[in-house]
């Protein structure tokens, strides 16, 4: 009787052990499937929102707007590395309801060719992405910006162009003065009341003051300085100037081309003092160096055959 | 007698029990793998989609970059001269930059069928990169191929028809 009564409790204790670790598998298992398929989710979303990044390309047009939604609570990483061309580095990680409130971001997906500006981690489940063209003074690239569209932005005292420029850019997030958005972020040209950022320049140049830091500006990339973190800024500054001076090589060999069949121009030495000037030029340089672009570009106007945006 | 029949009853019961366990973990293991293959397969498809998108998508980008293009205001339209330089090593500076496998331009308009690498005479073929992978597909789109040329007081472009083509990776 008693030796039943002891077979029968080790049937029962190897079912529940046996069970349990069944049981504690499964559901690791299971976790672990919905890890990777969050982090292959994340992946793709990253490199989706890159593609996006290409079609945002200004092309001729002075610039694009867009937007990008997304069907939960989202986080875009931005890391940007320096040396050289650079690049960007996105990634992704989603809100999740189980575990841990973020995934772990999902595979990061290198952008060598655009330049993304936005702060270093934007969160949101809809987000505006617009591009500027860079002319510093051939078009460089197009500038990329990325935006929550949660955040809103009211801009007060802009006047001329600098305000046509922000109207052109249709943010649906942003007021033109009159703002009636009490957590929006103030954006003023020069002296204002309760101002988050301050605009000191113009269209050509100038500075942006926020979080008592002063960056430096040449054209659109105004709108770069305004909305993305100094860091960013300041690394994509470096990359396009790199990228400006590589142009400036790749123009200065095609000035001995265009004079060897008779459409001759004097551009060689200046752009190979531009190549020297913008390489390894940083962003603290970009006033000096917009004065000497103007110069580059009213030069280049003025020859014969134009070594860069052909004018008939 | 009944106590040793009792015994090996118990034995059979762990037995049959183990078996069962065996059993249960091997189906749940196929199960799983059943599922990863599936989730996986569309992974694939997933990636070469993207891939292909943006090889499309890069056809406008690196035909509208200024190391190529022949200005800002002009719309797939590639500088003969540009294409020479880079065709000609400057490439070689760009290495990792594009986000593709290759990049070649053809002219196309009233060429032979074979390619002439430039810069050799009668050229029709400019190499600009080609990252060595062998397993790749191409998609192109149809450009000018201008350059600025004087002819006593006048300028003009002169413009050819041409096809860029760009490859695009293919997991190997």
């Amino acid at each position: 009787m008693e030796d039943k009564k002891a077979q029968f409790d080790f049937v029962w204790l190897f079912a529940i052990i046996a069970g349990a670790a069944i049981l504690t598998l499964a559901i690791y298992g299971a976790t672990k499937f919905s890890d990777t398929t969050r982090f292959e989710t994340d992946s793709k979303i990253a490199k989706e929102i890159v593609i996006i990044t290409d079609s945002m390309q200004a092309g001729v047009a002075e610039g694009k707007t867009s937007s990008i939604s997304l069907n939960q609570r989202t986080r875009i990483n931005n890391i940007c590395f320096e040396e050289n061309f650079g690049r960007n580095s996105i990634s992704v990680s989603t809100r999740s309801g189980i575990g841990e409130e973020w995934n772990r971001n999902g595979v990061p997906i290198s952008v060598r060719n655009k330049y993304i500006f936005s702060e270093k981690i934007i969160e949101g489940k809809k987000f505006i992405v617009f591009s500027k063209p860079f002319e510093f003074p051939y078009e460089v690239s197009d500038l990329t910006v990325i935006i929550p569209k949660e955040k809103y932005y009211c801009f007060s005292g802009f006047e001329g162009i600098l305000l046509e420029n922000i109207q052109s850019l249709n943010l649906p997030n942003a007021q033109i003065e009159n703002c009636t958005i009490e957590l929006a972020t103030k954006i003023c040209y020069g002296p204002g009341i309760d101002c988050d950022i301050r605009v000191n320049g113009d269209h050509i140049s100038g500075s942006v003051i926020k979080s008592e830091e002063n960056i430096k500006y040449a054209g659109n990339l105004l709108y770069a300085a305004i909305f993305s973190d100094k860091e960013i800024y300041d690394c994509n500054v470096k990359r396009i100037l790199y990228r400006t001076g590589k142009v400036a090589e790749e123009l200065s060999i095609k000035v001995d081309l265009m004079n060897a069949r008779g459409c001759s121009s004097n551009m060689k030495s200046d752009l190979l003092i531009w190549q020297h000037l913008t390489t390894n030029a940083t962003s603290d340089e970009l006033k000096t160096l917009s004065n000497q672009a103007k110069n580059l570009e009213s030069k280049n106007n003025g020859e014969l055959c134009g070594v860069w945006d052909w004018k008939d | 007698m009944g106590l040793e029949r009792l015994n090996k009853k118990g034995q059979m019961k762990i037995q049959q029990m183990a078996f069962m366990i065996v059993a249960v973990f091997i189906f749940f293991i196929l199960a799983g793998i059943f599922l990863l293959r599936i989730s996986f397969a569309g992974l694939y498809e997933d990636v070469d989609r993207l891939e292909r998108e943006q090889a499309i998508k890069s056809l406008e980008v690196i035909a509208d970059m200024q190391e190529l293009n022949c200005g800002s205001s002009e719309y797939f339209c590639l500088d003969e001269d540009k294409l020479r330089i880079m065709s000609e090593g400057f490439s070689m500076e760009y290495e990792d930059f594009w986000s593709v496998a290759s990049i070649e331009v053809r002219k196309i308009y009233n060429t032979t069928r074979e390619d002439i690498e430039c810069p050799d005479i009668n050229c029709n073929y400019y190499n600009l990169y080609d990252s060595g992978q062998r397993n790749k597909e191409t998609e192109s789109t149809f450009v000018s191929i201008c350059k600025r040329v004087r002819s006593g007081d006048l300028r003009y472009n002169q413009c050819e028809i041409g096809k860029l083509t760009v490859g695009r990776f293919i997991n190997e």
